[in-house]
């Protein structure tokens, strides 16, 4: 288990032995809200099945957003939809991640000239993983999880739980919602045939 | 049947109507103001009984300054299928509903009000069907013009770094 | 209990301090560690669940944290706590806060007077089956509240149908318990179990062919109770998100997952007490038992070992079974369950008058045969089908990529199967 390392702007640095063993516990306990919006949806539901079984990493699906810990963006995302998305995102308990699964959910995908389709879902939450692909493969998005779970492992839960962190001074580096988590995006695997 | 005696049956009852065979399914053209009736005798002759709406949808011809609206009908017992078009004015669209004669038309009409602002009278409940009910205009139209945002969030993606927005941050729980 | 806890004051030497003071104490403590064994069992459960479920979906399940995932409730916990505790703007906070502690309590409670083993038993009640009954029933209350204080239409639907159906099942599982009453004479959980032997021809379970029956009237009204599937309309995914915790995030609903956890281990440890001989080892008769600590040990291993196994059997229904539709529910427990359990308890009522001792033994012979019988027959044909078909699920069996494969056991198995598909591919 490696200690987590923070450097302070001031350039002090500090280990925190206990953040890390919550954030093993939090990482290693992923539920994901079961929902879909489109046909991505079908390859969400495979992730769960026996060939790659999410269940072995802790990942399992709760139906309800309160108990769940991340979104994944499955799917066309209309403009009708937005509201629902945005309400179910805002009904999870914190600390909450966003997965954006598919061509749609990141960009609006094929339907990108279409009038009812919110052109990627970055535009309405703050997303934290990208995957590419029409529609990614199941493997494709256990990564995505568990790139979300190296994200939760270098969180200063604690600092954040008592209101220390961000540093208002230092905040939060938002990501830029286009360019932002490309890098995460790059690093998930190709989808193949 | 064949469509020239669907044809001949309800010129029969309706007087002039106006019909194209077709490679496809054969159709016939009324004037609006027989739209209704047509239907009712497509449906309720014993010899037509067109008892299945397949469809009910739109075309917008602006070159013409009109919208058709087409209706495809099957029937189930005699195994004959029909398309029944009107065209109306594109500039006060308007169109007498058909859920009376055929329940399932109620939803069609509602599409069709929502894409091309068609005015359906005498529905009884004439609301968007897909799109949310704040959204201003009807897209299927020809001179659609798609605006910029929908509630804050934009219509197209923004192109570069400097013109990305940052999703709305959640509201404080209490 | 007081008995005890003066003599835990004398050997501590504080018998100078207030009786009630040291009595509190000690039950205090006595309280704390059945809770903690209470959240183990629960905790261990709940991965237990997680590994059943994926073997029998031929997944893995979790596998990541220690060995065979077994730390994964752990994680899961810790996880829980972490989480924010979100209260609905529209909620009724009081209400909604309070709901998780009847869930708790009620369980928790019936746990004081489960007999882990002969000495092994936090209090035992002399109206032992009827405490377990009616603390248990506290569970309804916790749910009810939960449900209408989330102020949420699924939670309101879930909580009542929970409570509905608590309350229904609650008496085809009572009845069938009080055949064994009537046949041991005592409320008391260890004097049932007293009253039994270790052998299998001594359960109650194989007593007579009324107590076989009301064996299965039990656990299944016990399984309906708890809310597990093929019962589990309180939770129904498909039809309320969640039911009644839809609202609940955190610990809160850490607390009612435990409890239900809690619940399906407290039903397998009461049928356990009642039909399965609880601690008694065979061949080991209680005073012996009494006398030495290591046969101790072994009675609290066997009990857990047979608990253990009727918990395993409640997570193998759960994902086995499909779910019943709410009015089906309400009809098996009315229509079938209920007059069951009152033909077994009047059968039962007339076998003590009528039937003579000599009698009474040929009766028991012959139904531990039979029963061992049909238990042989049915264990035989699931590792039959585990063995040849096992994990190794192929829609295209013909193909059989597995190293084992034998055509003709594959038709045996998947006869009429693989006839239907001969004849699609023949065509
Ligand atoms: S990305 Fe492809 S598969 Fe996924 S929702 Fe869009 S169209 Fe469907």
């Amino acid at each position: 288990m490696d200690p987590y390392i923070e450097r302070s702007p001031d350039g002090a640095v500090a280990i925190g032995t206990l953040d890390s063993l919550l954030n093993l516990a939090r990482k290693n306990s992923e539920w994901y809200l079961l929902f879909a919006t489109a046909c991505c949806g079908i390859e969400l539901m495979q992730t769960g099945g026996p060939r790659t079984d999410a269940d072995r990493f802790g990942f399992v699906f709760r139906p309800t957003p309160r108990q769940a810990d991340t979104i994944i963006l499955a799917g066309t995302i209309t403009y009708k939809m937005a509201s629902r998305v945005r309400l179910l995102y805002e009904q999870m308990a914190e600390p909450r991640y966003v997965i954006s699964m598919g061509s749609c959910a990141n960009t609006g995908g094929p339907f990108y000239d279409s009038y009812p389709v919110v052109k990627g879902g970055d535009l309405i939450l703050p997303v934290d993983v990208y995957v590419a692909g029409c529609p990614p493969r199941p493997e494709a998005l256990i990564e995505a999880l568990m790139l979300v779970q190296d994200k939760m492992a270098r969180e200063p839960w604690l600092r954040k739980a008592r209101g220390r962190w961000p540093d208002p001074k230092d905040p939060w580096p938002q990501p830029s919602a286009v360019l932002g988590s490309c890098a995460a995006a790059a690093k998930g695997p190709t989808p193949k045939g | 049947m064949k469509p020239e005696e669907i044809r001949d049956k309800l010129t029969a009852s309706l007087g002039a109507a106006e019909y194209t065979p077709g490679p496809g399914d054969a159709a016939i053209t009324v004037p609006v103001d027989r739209w209704h009736e047509a239907a009712t005798v497509l449906r309720r002759d014993p010899d037509l009984d067109f008892d299945f709406l397949r469809s009910l949808s739109g075309v917008d011809r602006p070159a013409v300054g009109k919208i058709e609206v087409v209706c495809h009908l099957l029937s189930y017992r005699h195994r004959h299928t029909i398309v029944l078009k009107t065209g109306i004015d594109r500039s006060a669209p308007a169109v007498p509903t058909l859920s009376d004669v055929w329940p399932a038309a109620n939803w069609h009409e509602r599409e069709l009000y929502d894409l091309f602002g068609v005015n359906v009278t005498s529905h009884p409940d004439l609301r968007r069907l897909l799109l949310p009910e704040d959204w201003v205009g009807h897209p299927l139209r020809k001179d659609y013009k798609e605006p910029d945002s929908y509630r804050g969030i934009p219509m197209q993606r923004p192109q570069t770094a400097a013109e990305a927005v940052t999703p709305p941050a959640a509201p404080e729980k209490p | 209990m007081q008995l005890l806890a003066e003599r835990i004051a004398t050997w501590l030497g504080m018998e100078g301090l207030p009786r009630q003071a040291v009595v509190a104490g000690v039950v205090l403590v006595v309280a704390l560690v059945v809770a903690t064994v209470v959240l183990t069992i629960a905790g261990i459960l709940t991965w237990a669940e997680r590994r059943v479920a994926g073997r029998t979906q031929s997944r893995v399940g979790p596998n990541r944290v220690g060995p065979l995932g077994f730390l994964q409730w752990v994680a899961d916990g810790i996880k829980l706590i972490t989480k924010e505790d979100v209260i609905p703007a529209a909620a009724d906070r009081t209400l909604f806060r309070l709901a998780p502690y009847p869930v708790i309590v009620g369980i928790f409670a019936a746990f004081a007077s489960v007999p882990f083993g002969q000495k092994l038993i936090a209090a035992d009640l002399n109206v032992g089956v009827l405490y377990l009954m009616a603390i248990t029933s506290l569970v309804v209350v916790g749910v009810l509240m939960a449900g209408w204080a989330s102020n949420n239409k699924w939670a309101l639907l879930g909580g009542v149908r929970s409570a509905a159906q608590i309350v229904s099942y609650e008496v085809p599982s009572v009845l069938a318990a009080l055949s064994v009453v009537l046949l041991a004479g005592t409320l008391s959980l260890q004097g049932i179990i007293g009253k039994q032997g270790g052998w299998p021809w001594e359960w109650y379970l194989f007593y007579n062919p009324f107590t076989f029956v009301a064996f299965f009237l039990f656990f299944t009204s016990a399984v309906a109770e708890g809310n597990r599937t093929p019962f589990d309309l309180p939770e129904a995914e498909s039809e309320l998100v969640a039911g009644y915790n839809v609202e609940y995030s955190g610990m809160r609903f850490a607390g009612f997952f435990l409890g239900e956890f809690a619940n399906v281990y407290l039903l397998s440890a009461i049928a356990t007490a009642l039909f399965f001989g609880g601690w008694q080892i065979p061949g080991v008769t209680p005073d012996m038992q009494a006398a030495s600590p290591v046969w101790q040990a072994v009675g609290v291993g066997l009990f857990a070992l047979k608990a253990g196994t009727g918990a395993f059997v409640v997570l193998w229904l759960r994902w086995t079974m499909p779910r019943l539709r709410v009015d089906q529910l309400m009809g098996l427990c009315y229509r079938y369950l209920l007059p069951l359990s009152f033909a077994m308890l009047l059968g039962n009522a007339a076998y003590v008058w009528l039937v003579p001792q000599w009698a009474a033994w040929v009766v028991q012979g012959a139904t531990t045969t039979v029963g061992l019988a049909v238990a042989g027959v049915f264990v035989r044909r699931v590792f039959y089908h585990i063995r040849h078909v096992g994990d190794d699920v192929s829609l295209d069996l013909a193909r059989g990529e597995s190293g084992t494969f034998d055509p003709q056991l594959q038709v045996r198995v998947y006869g009429a199967f693989r006839r239907r598909h001969a004849g699609d591919s023949a065509s």
